[in-house]
């Protein structure tokens, strides 16, 4: 065998493996999204419960309560890219927040029995929203790292791959909620 | 829980009587070990004398058959020791900490429990010693001294056993729900080989699930994550769990394995020897002894404030 075919041979290889190995990186992008979203399709099943029970009660807060309803409205729209969702995701986070802040400063609010179901699910569910992002974001870091590096980065750009947006992840959300001392 | 200096006050004051006679009997003890361990060496020295003189190839057996039946005289002599010390002192310190537990100085936690937690390969033999279990803030807890090894045997049909995991073996509840498998192992691939060429072992490992890169950067320097679900897996593994890990593996100074499994964390701290057994030579009262068993039994307890297993998730409750 001539040493060009042994050389032919060992770069249609290489060639292969650096294919597949990027694709193998944008399916696993694709498919822990796939968990985000349904985390993300929980907690916006909650809102419309949330702000029914809540809006009874709040009286200087409506602007909060008809943006997260606002908000709600627009990420359940069809054919909206992951990009859009992520944005979405960070305003909601924080606009939730905002809702259970404001709630501290009702007592007969913070004391309902439906408001307390509805912050322990929402809680539980922020905590796999907050799993299912960090699982995203370390896939989209090796999924950049792939397109970006020598010598896949060649082989993306012939594929047409492009860099993806991680989630930013908020101070808040690093330092552990701590579960016992928001129903406390 | 009582604090490890609370433990220590009430081993030096309120088990003082007991140290103190139990101290004595070690003392008798000790002599008697040493006068029997010389008699006997002089004694075999004599029969393996007159053995060798008829064959030369019996030497090596003959140091082994030593050493077999000198542990066997050793382990008779300790015993009735040995079974005060767990009585007496152990057991004490365990109520103290809770009195609800129970303390069985013979058995352990079911050879179940350890295949379960699929940290090491099944082994053919599991013995074990100093078995606690009870609920300690509300959480189900089990722990205890786990020897469990492997058989194997030579071409000529000759038997032996190697050491799979010898240390504390420890299982409690865990505060959230999870329907998948997270291990996490010691990372031994990446501290010898380098994060490139270790990184990529690690994720060749075919005998474990998908390999999880955590977002902790020294958390990932010490261990390694695998598990068959990458949302979940972080879902368990917490920012504020990962650091507290860290810190339990500072504390016990020896390799830490963990695994979750069926709402259970199981953890594996391997010692590579027998926990919670007297010493012979040195004094009971001595402060180093001391802090060693009083340390070892508020580490194992203590994982349930340690890792916050008491705070229950909201569902859990």
């Amino acid at each position: 065998m001539s040493t060009s075919l042994i050389i032919f041979i060992v770069i249609a290889l290489v060639l292969v493996l650096m294919y597949n190995s990027l694709v193998a990186k944008k399916n696993q992008v694709k498919n822990i999204f796939a968990g985000v979203d349904t985390q993300l399709k929980k907690r916006y099943d909650l809102i419309p419960n949330l702000v029914a029970t809540v809006s009874k009660y709040m009286d200087h807060e409506k602007s909060l309560l008809t943006e997260v309803t606002k908000l709600r409205a627009d990420a359940n729209k069809p054919n909206i890219s992951d990009d859009q969702k992520i944005k979405l995701d960070a305003k909601i986070t924080s606009a939730l927040s905002g809702i259970m802040i404001a709630v501290e400063n009702y007592p007969d609010l913070k004391a309902n029995e439906n408001v307390m179901h509805l912050q322990g699910t929402l809680n539980e569910v922020e905590e796999q929203i907050s799993a299912a992002r960090r699982a995203y974001n370390q896939a989209v870091t090796d999924y950049n790292n792939a397109i970006e590096m020598v010598p896949t980065n060649f082989m993306a750009s012939a594929m047409n791959y492009t860099r993806k947006e991680v989630f930013e992840i908020p101070q808040t959300q690093r330092e552990n909620v701590n579960v016992k001392e928001l129903f406390n | 829980m009582k604090t490890v200096s609370e433990l220590t006050d009430f081993y030096y004051k309120t088990l003082y009587p007991s140290l103190k006679k139990l101290d004595e009997d070690r003392k008798k003890l000790k002599s008697r070990i040493i006068k029997i361990g010389v008699i006997y060496t002089i004694i075999f020295i004599i029969i393996a004398y007159l053995i060798s003189s008829l064959s030369v190839e019996l030497n090596g057996f003959i140091i082994f058959v030593y050493f077999v039946v000198g542990a066997i005289i050793y382990k008779l002599l300790i015993k009735d020791y040995t079974a005060d010390f767990k009585q007496n002192i152990i057991k004490p310190l365990i109520y103290a900490i809770e009195s609800t537990l129970r303390y069985e100085s013979t058995s352990h936690v079911s050879s179940h429990l350890f295949n379960r937690s699929d940290l090491f390969s099944h082994p053919d033999r599991i013995t074990g010693n100093d078995f606690v279990k009870g609920k300690l803030e509300d959480i189900n807890i089990e722990f205890s001294d786990i020897h469990a090894e492997k058989r194997h045997k030579d071409s000529k049909g000759r038997e032996s056993w190697s050491t799979i995991f010898q240390g504390l073996f420890i299982v409690a509840e865990f505060n959230k729900n999870f329907d998948g498998k997270t291990i996490i192992l010691p990372d031994t691939a990446q501290s010898t080989f380098g994060n490139l060429i270790g990184g990529w072992l690690q994720s060749k490992n075919i005998t474990r699930d998908e390999l999880i890169k955590m977002d902790d950067v020294e958390f990932e320097k010490e261990f390694v994550v695998y598990g068959s679900d990458q949302i979940e897996a972080r879902y368990i593994l917490s920012p504020a769990l990962m650091k507290k890990i860290l810190t339990l593996q500072e504390r016990s100074k020896h390799p830490i394995y963990i695994s979750f499994i069926r709402n259970h964390i199981h953890i594996a701290i391997y010692y590579n020897k027998d926990l919670f057994e007297p010493s012979i030579f040195r004094s009971l009262l001595e402060y180093k002894v001391a802090m060693e068993y009083v340390n070892t039994l508020h580490l194992s307890l203590g994982i349930v404030k340690e890792l916050k297993l008491n705070q229950k998730l909201w569902s859990k409750k």
